[in-house]
């Protein structure tokens, strides 16, 4: 495919060659506050920020979008990202003026909003086979957060967290849920996966014990298998007292089809901003409803929504809840669109959106000249960019006109390519984008290196970016003086 | 792809190196431990004064994608760090046994460091 | 809601064989042709799920078409009962121009992933490196990120990097006895993970208790913070006195504010402030139910212990200058559990959308927005005190956008009686209310105080 993205070429002032001038090259102005009502000594001296009509505030912007590579130009098959269509409706359910309050209005003054929370919780609760499902965090690893928080509660509840310290997570695990267990206070247990790729239950034999506070698991794992021996890990976990985690990252391949509750997990969290088709935004917002088993329902974040015998919607705290993960309730657009979405396609439409991840995925993989060490994946798979560099690989690929998958990520498979297309793509899709895997695959290591060519940048120096951070405009007029 | 490896320095298999001269022992990382993190945009050092046990992580060396670890081969306590990789940390890069040092020690070499044949048998 | 889309008629499996899902695009003919492909027989032949853990029952959701889906939400948002809010205490509300809309809605922007290859990200790249920069003008600090989730949780941040800067241990962390509940509650929660506990210094009238601060600070104090405008809508005097007791004790001083305040009130970094946290959405974003962006601003010498993404500027092969994700290493996806953070997703649209709304008003509107909102607080207080029986503020200080009003009869009653009229606002006390005045509910005023005289006559 011949693509070319937009890419404007001008100089500033200072004879620097750039794309788009920032705001503040375009016209600043500098104000004082004398005329405030406030005394001197409670206002700031000056303020200088950029002062432009809204003819350039929108070209600039207009702009800065064409430069700017999304789902809608093709694909964006990262892998365990889900990166799905987004339905147009949504936004306009988003901004439905009724749904606009404040979070501290009165019960009876946001039933509405109640409800549809209500309903939504309900909803993902019966997905994730869970008991009870809180709203509150606003994002995986937020939701991964509450989830641990409701762990060390239920433990300290039974007089067991001084003794459970540890959160036993698998070498291929998502990065956060490293980074989440070390927030919340644990020490992180590592355990290798068996060679099929899935969860060695003997080396986590050796990893769990009267020490563990929970596993966090991912299924299908990683790379796209489902871990056959769910119900044995579960046992195993639960006979040592602790508690299990479903990473939600991967719903997208089960949906109606199997529940991380039927499989013995506790707690989930689910990425409504993956498998629920909430924009991702250019790195969010996204929401991370957690689901927990009854057991453990009363030590969920406060407050939580509830149906009262009137059948009216009521805010309450759960009797043993361990607090608040955000100051209010969520990121509430981002869930008002998860209900939509579920809304709009009901039991078939969900169902049918496993198994056209799926079906994309193997047609997809059948058409690549690249190894997959790993199968039968679902949703997603990693293959072996071989004797290439992976991410240089994917550097020849936004040549294509196409977004490269996941790179170097997991592990487990040399220069892997972690790739998810989704439901959304159609077979012609599937077929550019497996052309553009070919195309890349044929490229000598001179030619990656001088990709990309057709992109509003060319590669761009990591090294120089950090090795000297320049993180804002003032950075930038420092290094000019 | 080989590797400078030179005679007059002692190894470990965590690809640090140390060379001794009037009690006082430097420290680096490898030309192969250098190339195999690429680029190095940061480093973070130990004070001088800190004491440091065998197999302490003293310093951090971070490239684009990857942060390690270095880890003193042997004991002692830091007589001098190399100040001038936070400014230029390409110096590891580009000169790993000269401007690239990470640190001096007050300390002693032991029997069970690697020399250059070893070192060189064990990246091959 | 008896209306049908003619849509509607031709069911949910509008292709022989294929998807029936609206947002899956496969034909009867692509599927059989990938299934061939695949060399399998059944789609339901590609899972690999053990029997005993399949699902095979139904969650009764019927599918319904968009202009369906969109009447039912609109019916059920209706029944928010209609009501002028004077609400803040951290959420807050000022107009959005249409344009913020239009541009952050195009799907280039609202449709693209974290910027992991940015050749082909530089324009949402550089948006966000604008709203680094414009944070860095209104704090006086020198690094900001590209967000966190809310107010609440940057300040949750704020705790665990004060920890990890601190050369000494420490296990504390002060916060204004007045400090919204919510917030503590979420502070809490991430202090706990570092071993750190939260502890109250006293007020008065809103604003630090300078000889109470003293009191409570020793060495066991990691991080001082102190907000400015306070939940009480103070805008607090005693910045500079606050950072000193903090730095005495080799404490970090966290601020807590907002871009609207920023650009009016003393700036953070001249009074002495190393982190400065709040929420931006105040800006960009209408009323959404307490979501939020959270700012988060530090000094220099904290750059390496930043939590969440930066953005920063290089030098792409040809020599134009190009935006890209930096000092990744600090990050959980190579750092793991010694991560600065474990944040991943963050709120990178609501940060497009407040450097468009800061865009469009420029320092001037913005500046002015400010100073309104000092204004309409000190005029709603004088026409809440005209009333017999109401006495505002309760508090002798300067005021943002909000005040306590002291009411003779319970505030539980006081609020409830305006709430019978139509009108929200906070009860903080067992006599005392709190209002909140912006641009949005200004023309309503009149109407508030009318009712205020008949509750508390």
């Amino acid at each position: 495919m011949n693509y070319r993205q937009a890419r404007w070429e001008r100089e500033t002032d200072d004879g620097e060659t750039v794309a788009e001038p920032l705001l503040s090259e375009k016209g600043t102005e500098t104000v004082t506050h004398e005329a405030s009502s406030l005394p001197d000594d409670l206002t700031r001296d000056e303020l200088t920020l950029p002062e432009l009509s809204e003819p350039e505030v929108a070209g600039h912007y207009t702009r800065l979008s064409q430069m700017t590579y999304s789902i809608e130009h093709g694909p964006y098959p990262l892998g365990s990202c889900t990166m799905k269509y987004n339905p147009k409706f949504t936004e306009d359910v988003a901004a439905i003026d009724d749904g606009a309050i404040h979070p501290d209005r009165p019960d009876e003054f946001a039933q509405g909003t109640l409800e549809l929370l209500y309903g939504l919780q309900a909803f993902l609760a019966d997905v994730g086979g869970m008991d009870e499902v809180t709203l509150q965090p606003p994002a995986g690893a937020a939701g991964e957060f509450t989830g641990l928080q409701v762990a060390k509660a239920y433990h300290r509840a039974n007089g067991e967290h001084e003794q459970r310290r540890e959160v036993v997570v698998p070498a291929s695990a998502h990065g956060t849920n490293f980074a989440t267990a070390a927030l919340a206070g644990y020490d992180v247990v590592e355990f290798p996966a068996g060679e099929d790729g899935r969860v060695n239950v003997e080396a986590l034999e050796d990893a769990v014990g009267d020490a563990t506070a929970a596993l966090m698991l991912t299924n299908p794992n990683t790379i796209g298998l489902f871990e056959r021996d769910i119900e044995e890990i579960a046992d195993l976990v639960h006979d040592a007292g602790g508690l299990l985690y479903y990473d939600g990252a991967n719903l997208n391949a089960l949906l109606g089809r199997a529940r991380p509750g039927d499989m013995g997990f506790d707690i989930m969290h689910y990425n409504v901003h993956k498998t629920f088709a909430s924009p991702h935004g250019g790195g969010g917002p996204g929401a991370g409803p957690i689901g927990v088993v009854d057991d453990l329902a009363a030590f969920l974040p406060d407050p939580h929504v509830r149906e009262t015998d009137d059948g009216e919607y009521e805010l309450y705290e759960p009797e043993n809840s361990f607090g608040k993960v955000h100051g209010f309730h969520g990121n509430w657009l981002v869930l008002l669109k998860t209900y939509a979405y579920i809304s709009r396609l009901g039991d078939s439409g969900l169902k049918d959106t496993s198994a056209m991840a799926v079906l994309n995925a193997n047609y997809l993989a059948s058409q690549l000249d690249l190894e997959i060490p790993y199968g039968p994946f679902h949703h997603e798979f990693v293959a072996s960019a071989g004797d290439t560099d992976a991410a240089e690989f994917a550097k020849g690929m936004l040549d294509e006109g196409v977004h490269p998958p996941t790179t170097k990520w997991p592990a487990i498979v040399d220069e892997a390519l972690m790739t998810e297309p989704t439901e959304a793509l159609s077979k012609d899709q599937l077929d550019l984008l497996a052309d553009a895997f070919a195309a890349a695959g044929q490229k000598s290591d001179e030619e990656l290196a001088a990709a990309p060519e057709t992109t509003a940048a060319a590669r761009i120096d990591q090294t120089s970016a950090a090795r000297n951070p320049r993180l804002s405009w003032r950075d930038l007029e420092v290094a000019d003086d | 792809m080989s590797f400078d490896i030179p005679d007059d320095l002692y190894y470990t298999e965590s690809h640090e190196w140390l060379a001794e001269s009037d009690g006082t022992v430097r420290i680096g990382i490898s030309d192969f431990a250098q190339d195999e993190l690429g680029d190095i945009v940061f480093v973070e050092l130990p004070a001088e004064g800190d004491d440091l046990d065998v197999g302490d992580a003293f310093a951090t060396v971070e490239s684009i994608k990857a942060v390690s670890d270095v880890y003193a081969p042997i004991s002692g306590t830091v007589t001098a760090a190399n100040d001038a990789l936070l400014d230029a940390p390409e110096a590891i890069n580009e000169d790993p046994y000269g401007d690239g040092w990470l640190l001096e020690l007050d300390g002693d070499l032991t029997d069970d460091l690697l020399d250059a044949d070893d070192y060189a048998a064990q990246i091959e | 809601m008896a209306t049908h889309h003619p849509e509607f008629e031709s069911d949910v499996q509008p292709r022989d064989q294929g998807a029936s899902s609206p947002f899956a695009p496969h034909t009867g003919a692509e599927v059989a042709a990938m299934l061939d492909a695949v060399g399998a027989e059944s789609v339901d032949d590609l899972f690999d799920i053990p029997e005993s853990v399949t699902f095979d029952g139904e969650f009764d959701v019927d599918a319904k078409t968009e202009f369906e889906v969109v009447s039912e939400i609109e019916d059920l948002l209706g029944q928010n009962a209609d009501a002028v809010e004077f609400l803040g205490r951290g959420h807050y509300s000022h107009y959005v121009p249409s344009v913020v809309d239009y541009l952050s809605l195009r799907s280039e922007f609202l449709t693209s992933y974290t910027q992991y290859q940015p050749e082909t990200s530089q324009g949402f790249l550089q948006a966000l490196f604008e709203f680094q920069s414009m944070l860095v003008d209104l704090t006086g600090l020198d690094v900001a990120n590209c967000s966190m989730y809310d107010a609440a949780t940057a300040l949750g941040e704020a705790a665990t990097l004060a920890a990890r800067v601190r050369e000494t241990n420490g296990e504390t962390v002060l916060v204004p006895d007045v400090l919204r509940e919510g917030k503590r509650s979420v502070l809490e929660n991430y202090a706990d993970g570092a071993g750190l506990t939260v502890e109250s210094y006293p007020t008065v009238d809103g604003n630090a208790d300078l000889d109470g601060l003293a009191d409570a600070a020793d060495e066991d104090v990691v991080m001082v913070y102190a907000e400015s405008p306070t939940s009480r809508g103070t805008i607090e005097e005693g910045l500079s006195a606050i950072a000193d007791l903090a730095h005495d004790h080799e404490a970090t001083f966290c601020l807590g504010s907002d871009p609207v305040a920023l650009a009016l009130l003393e700036e953070p970094a001249s009074v002495g402030a190393d982190v400065v946290v709040g929420d931006a959405s105040v800006l960009g974003l209408p009323a959404s139910h307490g979501m939020g962006l959270g700012l988060f601003a530090v000094k220099d010498d904290y750059l390496r212990q930043v939590p969440g993404r930066l953005v920063g500027t290089s030098e792409d092969a040809e020599g134009r200058r190009a935006y890209t994700l930096t000092l990744q290493t600090r990050e959980q996806h190579i750092r793991k559990e010694r991560a600065t953070s474990n944040i991943c997703t963050n709120q990178a649209w609501v940060a497009l959308r407040t450097a468009i709304h800061v865009a469009s008003l420029g320092a001037t509107g913005l500046a002015d927005l400010a100073n309104d909102c000092v204004d309409l607080a000190s005029e709603a207080a004088a026409r809440l005190d005209s009333v017999a029986g109401v006495t505002a503020p309760v508090h002798d200080r300067h005021h943002f956008r909000e005040f306590v009003a002291r009411t003779d009869e319970p505030a539980a009653e006081v609020v409830d009686g305006l709430a019978e009229r139509g009108y929200l606002v906070h009860e903080v006390g067992d006599h005392e209310i709190q209002v909140c005045v912006t641009d949005m509910n200004r023309g309503e005023l009149d109407g508030l105080v009318a009712a205020l005289r008949e509750v508390v006559a």
